[in-house]
């Protein structure tokens, strides 16, 4: 279908960008990239009536050093992302996630904010107008039940963006500018896991920031994606792992999922399980086991939620045992800064 | 130097430029003073009546210039003459979700889709049927009224004495395969533009031009004339650029006459472009097909009967399903000698869209299951796969079982080279002691070649291969485990039997030629990125041994050219090359009588070459001073060099123009008799003698090719027959299941290689494509609705996974093609599928008989294999052991409560939902 006629609002600075959303609220939409957006306005998954475009916000771009962290604009694309050393050498999980985001022309436009706040995915819920209408719509848009869970009254549409998994491992902050100013919060507690109201983010704030700490520097980590195509693809599973070692041994841990819930999220009990021990095989299983548990994944995208599942359990565990090798022949310069926080 | 001039090389298509630069005008980039813009609604349920359509609501919207609905054009079509069963728009049923029921132009697209919401339709349901074996057994609510059990056609052919064939078997293999449906996925989707003439004497609608993206023009001129009740002659089809048909376009899509009917009735030209959604709907892509085979041999590996018995679900209407499911009968038992062969088939009704022609058509999935099987069976036998397949060749010329004639077959030095290439051998076998290589011994010399280092090679392996179980073997440092599985196939070049059923030459090529040496070739072929402009050209281009650069060629205009039937069945370079090249010949007779006056010779003694008109045995005189043609092809900047140079060779003969052939007569006379003449003299010549160069040919199959008297006989035959074998060379993780191909070698036999760098790409597109049906590419229904209606979602393979293709051109010089060529197009596609599933086998020991095998697939039939803890597929499908075709799990409701309900819900219009058969999942 062709867009739906809407106006373009063009802000050039935050405050400009709060000021159109505190007066538009509910009948606007925000583009940065668009790769999401655009295709979904032609699905009428969305009808707004203003589209704000943060594109012209310059502040919004680019990667800064900030107390031994990093300070990453939310109009930063995937593909600076991707290339960027400080990234690829302080934090190899996240260069490994954006690497993985659908394709290189898609990364051009695509950003780390746009990918944080992606809408959650369903072969229920990405069709067009007609298609959903021939199944007489679900519970997520413009109708009232779930062909994924019957019966239920939970939309179970899957969190599908790589980057996000990769920065709850790393305990990114996110900050979110609103009509009474900034705020941060931690990643962790941005999500809902509801699929039809993802996020904690009011109609009228900004995600501006994503906020790297010095903590989770030099952490080695590894992002593993189960798509069927080599390329462009969503995930139908992803797994982000970062490990800290002392010595031969793990000193923290985290693990986190993404596609195979309504959020992305971190797996319970990894450090615990991880902690003080050398990885071997078994520890790498128990871990993938504990992955596998959080997994909900149901029937909202190609393949089987058992071999979804299932392949949680696999990627982590084969994860696992790769981040602990590469922190092994790879010794890594040490973040500056106060880094005892440990 | 080669004996040819311009074919044979590796030249650039005629349009590459405009394609490359953006420069090329597809059929959405055109425009039209006043043009409105066309669309369509679509049903949103499988199977259902139509009790009354109300487009007044839509009429009145602002920017409306007509609504049309089926009652504009109440007449039947089909690209079949017996399968005329298609509406543009809905009459009184709908039979599948998308069906066309209406269309709306308008003055822009936004309005136009607004009107479609304002357009009421009342339904009244019907019981749907969605699964072809269900679907057989139907008493009632077909989905045709003519067609009972909802069969379209049923064929059941018995060649030889099958089961007298499998009581002499040592060994037989019996198993149900499963390839599920697959489309074209072409780039470009479907559009059409259509606008009327005034009539000069009424002032009303009169003549008729249709741009569209066709592989048929023909055929849409015709269908055109048939609903729109309009003379052929007032009806002019042009095709532009099309971009990738795949036999998408094999045959008139309804918005091809949706567009007309719109614009007769707005009285202003109309284009319609399909939305990708709207060309899954439109489909006619590879039908799901349930294989159910068995195949005999002996302990030699000599097979010696094979029966099949083959359900395709067609959707909802025809199209060319009872060609289709010919094709995986006539060309079963063909591409080997197979003394009995027993063939079922049976084309169903279901209420999705409709199935048609899709490269490789009718033979891909069937070749996959018996390809698989053979592998299967030279397992069992403890033999090479490719020795088996080396025992059962052909011995041309020959007529096969089935009574398929052939004559070229160059399928033993493809399975020669693929096995060569990829080591085949070594990477199968153990390491092989050098002493056992001196123990060699050449198996059965009947293939009427010379290869007895090939045949020793083979022999080799089939020692080798005497092992045990594939899985032990090569387990890799990755976890990941390696095998090489091998498969051939075959395809015609083109049906010695047209669909339309007539005698008329199926190729016509007129040529035009200018004085200053431009010859024009307008031929009716369509262009659709194979490069058949490029073949018409380079053959005309040979023929008169003139510069490529001089032939232009005007196509797919049914004003200007020649009736040809369409790009289809791979039919045009064997088809329309000989037409290209009997027409050429016609001019060429023309000319060489005028120039032998001239060079003072025999008619017969005057030789074409190097842009040149010469005396025989006046070579070097004529050669020296082109240097467009002594060049050795095969460099890059070959092709770009010698078109600069071809254009500067094209200066005109001094004066021809403006003081007339006269003078140039005299200066000739002058000069007295000659050795040599350029071409642009010798055509002035001509011309001068005739007063215009014309010529014209034409092709149709000869009368020994046109096969058997039984029913479905004329399907299957062609003039020649293309060969494959391929080499699949793949990894596969046991933990994962995901498959990775490393590299395939394909070997294809067509005839002679015009264009080699045209082979190439249509063999590397031809594995490619088979390699998503092979891994990646599935339609997935859920009642009948399609959940995975785009390229996001029906995944094309990327970049990222295709491996290294390795072609290798087999040159087998068919008699009666064009310079001996035969097809290229489509013949290795079917290879593809079943070498990487035996392949699969080789690495993992698992039999995967689904298509296509997702890591999920692989990964259930490993662990049923290992009996670990069973992976639970949807409706527990054991990809080894398929039964039927797997659903989407979801849950398809069409009613709710509640008070949230959109207002385009369908379960709002409170009608009574009628119990669907296949109603109870989930």
């Amino acid at each position: 279908m062709s867009l739906p006629d809407f106006q373009l609002l063009r802000p050039r600075t935050v405050a400009e960008a709060t000021e159109l959303l505190a007066k538009h609220a509910a009948n606007a939409q925000i583009v940065a990239g668009g790769t999401d957006l655009i295709p979904s306005l032609r699905q009428r998954l969305f009808a707004p009536r203003f589209l704000i475009d943060l594109r012209a916000i310059v502040d919004l771009r680019g990667i800064r050093a900030r107390d031994g962290g990093l300070d990453i604009g939310a109009l930063t694309t995937l593909t600076t992302i991707e290339r960027s050393p400080e990234i690829a050498q302080k934090y190899p999980v996240l260069h490994q996630a954006a690497k993985t985001v659908a394709s290189p022309l898609l990364r051009n436009m695509g950003t780390i904010g746009g990918n944080i706040c992606l809408d959650t995915r369903c072969l229920w819920y990405n069709q067009s107008l007609q298609w959903r209408q021939s199944c007489g719509f679900c519970i997520k848009k413009d109708g009232d039940l779930c062909h994924v869970a019957p019966g239920g009254s939970k939309c179970w549409a899957a969190f599908s963006g790589d980057t996000p998994p990769a920065l709850l491992c790393l305990e990114a902050e996110i900050e979110i500018a609103g009509p009474q100013g900034t705020r941060r919060v931690p990643l962790s507690e941005f999500y809902t896991n509801v699929g039809d109201a993802r996020m904690k983010l009011q109609n009228n704030e900004l995600l501006t920031r994503v906020l790297l700490p010095v903590r989770t520097a030099g952490w080695s980590g590894v992002y593993r994606k189960l798509r069927i195509r080599g390329s462009i693809d969503y995930p139908l599973a992803g797994i982000a792992v970062v490990l800290k070692r002392s010595n031969r041994h793990v000193a923290d841990a985290r693990v986190a999922i993404t596609a195979v819930n309504p959020a992305p999220l971190l797996v319970k009990g990894v450090a615990r399980a991880l902690a003080g021990r050398e990885v071997n095989e078994e520890i790498a299983l128990q871990v993938g086991e504990l992955a596998a548990r959080t997994a909900k994944p149901l029937t909202t995208s190609a393949l089987t939620p058992e071999y979804r599942r299932e392949m949680i359990r696999v990627f982590t565990k084969r994860a696992v045992l790769e981040a602990a090798a590469i922190d092994q022949s790879l010794p890594r310069a040490q973040p500056r800064g106060p880094s005892t926080v440990d | 130097m080669s004996e040819f001039s311009t074919i044979g090389r590796p030249i650039a298509f005629v349009d590459a430029a405009e394609k490359t630069t953006g420069h090329g005008k597809y059929t959405d980039d055109l425009s039209m003073p006043g043009m409105l813009i066309g669309k369509v609604l679509h049903s949103p349920h499988p199977h259902a009546r139509i009790k009354s359509i109300d487009t007044s609501r839509a009429r009145a919207l602002p920017g409306v210039v007509a609504v049309v609905t089926g009652q504009d054009a109440p007449t039947t079509y089909g690209i079949l003459p017996i399968g005329h069963d298609e509406h543009a728009l809905a009459l009184d049923k709908v039979r599948y979700v998308g069906d066309n029921v209406a269309c709306v132009a308008a003055v822009d697209e936004a309005t136009a889709e607004k009107a479609l919401a304002l357009i009421d339709v009342e339904y009244e349901l019907l019981p749907a049927w969605f699964d072809p074996e269900q679907s057989m057994r139907a008493e009632n609510d077909f989905v045709h009224e003519n067609r009972p059990r909802n069969i379209e056609k049923e064929y059941h052919h018995t060649f030889g004495d099958p089961d007298k064939g499998f009581a002499e078997a040592d060994y037989v293999a019996e198993a149900r395969y499963i390839a599920n449906e697959v489309t074209h996925a072409a780039m470009e989707p479907h559009s059409t533009l259509a606008a009327f003439e005034l009539d000069p004497h009424t002032g009303k609608p009169g003549r008729l031009t249709v741009w569209s993206s066709t592989q048929v023009p023909y055929y849409l001129q015709h269908k055109l004339s048939l609903v729109l009740d309009i003379p052929m002659s007032r009806i002019r089809v042009i095709k532009p650029l099309v971009g990738g048909g795949f036999g998408g376009k094999s045959e008139v899509i309804p918005l091809e006459i949706t567009a007309a009917i719109a614009a007769r009735a707005a009285h202003a030209p109309v284009k319609i472009t399909y939305t990708r959604e709207e060309v899954f709907w439109a489909h006619r892509g590879r039908p799901r097909t349930i294989i159910d085979l068995k195949t005999g041999a002996k302990n030699d590996g000599r097979i010696v009967a094979a029966a099949a018995r083959v359900i395709q679900d067609g959707g909802g209407y025809c199209s060319y399903g009872p060609v289709t499911i010919l094709y995986s009968g006539a060309l079963l038992g063909a591409l080997y000698d197979i003394p009995n062969v027993r063939y079922d088939g049976y084309r169903v009704l279901t209420n999705k869209p409709a199935c048609g022609a899709m490269r490789g058509h009718g033979t891909v999935n069937v070749r996959f299951a018996f390809e698989s099987q053979l592998d299967e069976i030279a397992a069992a036998l403890k033999l090479d796969p490719a020795e088996v397949r080396c025992r059962n060749l052909l011995k041309p010329p020959c007529v096969t079982v089935n009574g398929l004639r052939v004559l070229s077959y160059g399928l033993p030095e493809c399975i020669d080279k693929v096995v060569a290439a990829s080591d085949w051998t070594e990477k199968r076998a153990r390491p092989v002691q050098a002493s056992e290589k001196l123990d060699l011994k050449p198996v059965s010399e009947g293939h009427g070649f010379s290869r007895a280092e090939e045949v020793s090679h083979l022999c080799h392996s089939e020692r080798a291969s005497a092992r045990e179980e594939p899985a032990g073997r090569n387990p890799a440092a990755d976890g990941r485990r390696r095998g090489v599985g091998i498969a051939c196939s075959h395809y015609v070049s083109g049906a010695a039997n047209s669909i339309i059923r007539s005698d008329m030459p199926h190729s016509t090529v007129n040529l035009k030629v200018d004085r200053d040496g431009g010859v024009v070739a307008y031929t009716g072929a369509a262009e659709i990125g194979q490069g058949s402009d490029t073949m018409t050209a380079q053959i005309v281009a040979e023929v008169l041994g003139c510069d490529l650069a001089r032939v232009k060629v005007v196509a797919a205009d049914t004003d200007l050219t020649p009736i040809d039937l369409g790009s289809y069945s791979s039919r045009v370079t064997f088809m329309n090359g000989n037409a290209s090249l009997r027409a050429a010949e016609d001019v060429k007779k023309k000319i060489a009588s005028a120039a032998a006056r001239r060079l003072d010779c025999a008619v017969a003694d005057v030789v074409f070459r190097g842009d040149k008109v010469f005396r025989q045995g006046a070579e070097n005189v004529a050669r020296a001073p082109s240097p467009a043609v002594d060049r050795p092809p095969g460099a890059a900047d070959d092709v770009a060099r010698s078109s600069s140079s071809a254009v500067k060779a094209q200066g005109r003969v001094e004066g021809q123009i403006l003081r007339g052939s006269v003078q140039q007569k005299r200066r000739n006379e002058d000069e007295g008799s000659r050795d040599w003449m350029s071409f642009e003299e010798a055509v002035v010549a001509a011309i001068d003698f005739s007063g215009a160069l014309t010529g014209t040919g034409s092709y149709a199959p000869p009368a020994e090719a046109r096969g058997g008297q039984f029913k479905g006989a004329g399907v299957g035959p062609s003039p020649a027959y293309s060969y494959s074998a391929q080499v699949a060379e793949v990894s596969v993780d046991e933990e994962t299941g995901e498959v990775t191909v490393h590299k395939i070698w394909a070997a294809h036999d067509c005839g002679r290689a015009l264009n080699p760098v045209a082979v190439e790409g249509q063999v590397i597109g031809s594995v490619w494509m088979g390699l998503g049906q092979a891994l990646e590419e599935e339609m997935i229904w859920k009642d009948g609705l399609l959940m995975n209606p785009g390229l996001l979602e029906y995944r094309s393979p990327s970049a990222a996974e295709s491996p290294e293709i390795e072609c290798m051109i087999v040159e087998s010089i068919d008699p009666e093609g064009p310079f001996g060529a035969k097809e290229a197009g489509e013949g290795s596609l079917a290879a593809t599928i079943p070498a990487i599933s035996n392949a699969i086998y080789d690495a993992v020991g698992v039999r995967l008989r689904e298509v296509p095998f997702t890591p999920e697939r692989v990964l259930a039939a490993l662990r049923a294999k290992k009996g670990e803890k069973k992976l639970n597929m949807t409706r527990d499908v054991d990809p080894t052991a398929p039964a039927t075709f797997p659903e989407h799990g979801g849950a398809l409701c069409f009613k709710g409560k509640g008070p949230a309900r959109h207002p385009l819900d369908v379960a709002r219009a409170d009608v009574a939902r009628a119990p669907s058969p296949a109603e109870g999942d989930d």
